[in-house]
């Protein structure tokens, strides 16, 4: 083979290889929406892949804009989106593939669950009979088969949270896009739902979440979308968001027996910023620009013996912790 | 990031034909409306002027049943298109009460509960929707308008021979534009009204002073100044023309004046503003509502 064919041959595979991630990932391609003069969302480049996202903001960050946007029930003033190589602006095609479950609580009168996800399924274009088939599933999939046939009106806030789900999972679609899932769920029911994503996602759904429950967030996302004023502050896994945060220094805990001796050792290294005394005299807490350098130092301190330490933990390595550095306190998560 | 093998089935499935994804709405909602007893009871009661009707049609051709009757043939109205015309303007009332009492809360309640996106996250359109909205009154309304007449004009038509059917063909013409020009108007209007207003009675209140306030404002003017486009405002007097016109009865109007002391003056032809005017006026009114329904009918409000 000449080394001519050989680059075409590569290039061919390149944009084989682009095409089907491009079918594979959720992707937003300098995406701006505004309305009349107010910003929804500014310059918005993603590839969201497999798993569970979360997007998180305060008040009118841009979370719901985004979610819109990927439903196509808005339409980008600038750019382009595509779920799973569809456009949005295809709606036969894409909400084959796209469930959505909105934040409100709204539900025709009089319908029983059964009805009600059965009757969207109709609307979707689902045959009666398949309609049965699929209801039943999707009652199973959210704990509701026993209150099926219950009218939804004399449902609980969390019953009628699942059997929105319920409504937005029925015709088995690709990417799953949940507003505000968890809300009204009790810890049973809320622990149940995180699993059921949890299982989704290890299938291969896409599952996009907007929370305001931080730790929970931080507990079952694969990766967040911290937005602020309509523009992505940051994105990806959240520790490894956490890490590339070098202006702000990671704090970490070292449970051990003697803590003043430890902070005189440490404090020697140009990377530690901070070294303070827990308030039981057991502990100490450390301010590092790099956590990497000081685990090493932690090691040779363990291997030399003079010191027992418990435990180490970092304990600003969580979505809260990365929220307030980057957004603030103001506004709070929503 | 987690690495997820994908084992998940989506649904590939066959789907229903787009165009009948729509009829799924007037399905629960009719279900839905005559779940009200009170309900159910006056739209059988809009039934009986066209039982009256059916009987009149058949005392016409019964000699002996209007001889048990003591009715002579002649004291009977005639069955000619001002009769159709009597009994079409009458279902047209029952049709405009139906109108007001089902079609205020379709799309006002999916505005106000935000169901919308409900609806719209599915492959359904906004057309499809305010269709599907919209054919729960065309349904109701047909069924005690223009289906109706036409059985009835049928039967007539049976009893009568096939000469007076072919003569009379276009009178069938009339019921049918006629019913469906007015139950198109009462299913936007409402449907336009609903997207506006998101409380029912405010809806319903408003339906009834849009048909009411403009007949009065618009008979002050013609009182005023002795004319008759003053009724161009009035939804009543445009559709009456337009029907009137389609059954053959339109004709100017005359009025007589008279001095203080009652007596007779002088005989004033009013100018009748054309047929035309009345068409158009209808005309415009839809396409607003149309306008109305494609501003509101949204998933998502935009605030500006």
């Amino acid at each position: 083979m000449s080394v001519t064919e050989q680059k075409v041959d590569e290039g061919l595979d390149e944009t084989r290889n682009s095409k089907s991630e491009v079918r594979n990932f959720i992707v937003f391609n300098d995406v701006s929406k505004f309305y009349g003069e107010i910003l929804g969302v500014n310059r918005i480049n993603l590839q969201i892949a497999p798993g569970i996202t979360s997007l998180v903001g305060p008040n009118g960050a841009g979370k719901s804009t985004l979610m819109n946007l990927m439903t196509g029930l808005l339409r980008p003033s600038r750019g382009h989106i595509t779920i799973l190589g569809i456009p949005t602006d295809q709606p036969e095609q894409l909400f084959r593939k796209l469930g959505y479950c909105t934040q409100f609580d709204s539900f025709p009168r009089g319908l029983t669950g059964r009805e009600f996800v059965r009757s969207f399924l109709l609307v979707h274009g689902t045959d009666r009979k398949q309609a049965d088939e699929l209801t039943t599933i999707a009652m199973e999939r959210v704990s509701l088969l026993d209150a099926a046939d219950r009218k939804v009106a004399a449902y609980s806030k969390g019953m009628r949270q699942r059997i929105r789900l319920a409504q937005a999972i029925a015709h088995q679609p690709a990417v799953l896009i949940l507003d505000e899932p968890l809300n009204g769920l009790d810890p049973m029911v809320r622990a149940e739902t995180i699993a059921l994503f949890r299982k989704l996602a290890g299938e291969g759904l896409h599952l996009i979440i907007s929370s305001h429950i931080l730790h929970e967030v931080d507990m079952m996302s694969d990766r967040v979308i911290l937005l602020n004023n309509g523009y992505v502050v940051a994105e990806g896994n959240i520790h490894g968001v956490r890490d590339e945060m070098e202006e702000h220094p990671m704090q970490i805990l070292i449970r051990c027996d003697k803590p003043s001796r430890l902070a005189a050792q440490v404090f020697d290294h140009d990377h530690v910023v901070e070294a303070r005394l827990h308030d039981d005299r057991l502990g100490l807490f450390v301010k590092t620009r790099d956590a990497d350098r000081f685990y090493l130092l932690l090691n040779r301190v363990v291997a030399e013996g003079e010191i027992n330490i418990e435990s180490v933990a970092p304990i600003d390595d969580d979505l809260s912790a990365v929220y307030q550095y980057l957004i603030g306190s103001g506004g709070g998560p929503s | 990031m987690a690495v997820y093998e994908l084992t998940y089935k989506q649904y590939l499935g066959k789907l229903t034909p787009e165009w009948s994804r729509f009829l799924v709405i007037p399905r629960h909602a009719l279900k839905d409306v005559f779940k009200s007893k009170l309900f159910t009871a006056f739209f059988v009661i809009c039934f009986l002027p066209l039982l009256v009707e059916a009987i009149l049609i058949y005392l016409h051709h019964n000699v002996s049943a209007l001889a048990i009757l003591q009715v002579n043939v002649r004291e009977l109205l005639p069955i000619d298109n001002s009769f159709f015309q009597t009994f079409v303007n009458l279902q047209g009332g029952f049709a405009f009460f139906v109108a007001l009492l089902v079609g205020p809360p379709l799309v006002a309640r999916d505005l106000r509960n935000n169901a919308l996106p409900l609806y719209l996250c599915r492959p359904f359109s906004r057309t499809e929707y305010v269709l599907g909205k919209m054919s729960v009154l065309l349904i109701l309304l047909s069924l005690m308008t223009w289906v109706p007449q036409l059985l009835l004009f049928a039967f007539q038509s049976y009893l009568e021979g096939a000469t007076w059917f072919v003569d009379n063909l276009w009178i069938a013409g009339a019921i049918f534009i006629s019913s469906v020009v007015w139950i198109l108007l009462l299913a936007l209007l409402s449907q336009a009204i609903s997207a506006l207003v998101k409380w029912r009675v405010v809806a319903s209140a408003a339906l009834l002073g849009l048909f009411f306030i403009p007949s009065v404002f618009g008979e002050v003017v013609n009182q005023l100044f002795r004319t008759r486009y003053g009724s161009i405002i009035s939804i009543n007097a445009n559709i009456r023309n337009v029907t009137a016109g389609l059954f053959g009865t339109f004709e100017k109007v005359t009025a007589i004046v008279t001095d203080f002391d009652g007596e007779f003056a002088s005989q004033l032809s009013l100018t009748e503003p054309p047929l035309w005017i009345s068409w158009f006026v209808l005309f415009l009114i839809c396409a607003f509502c149309l306008a109305l329904l494609s501003w509101k009918v949204k998933a998502y409000e935009v605030v500006r």
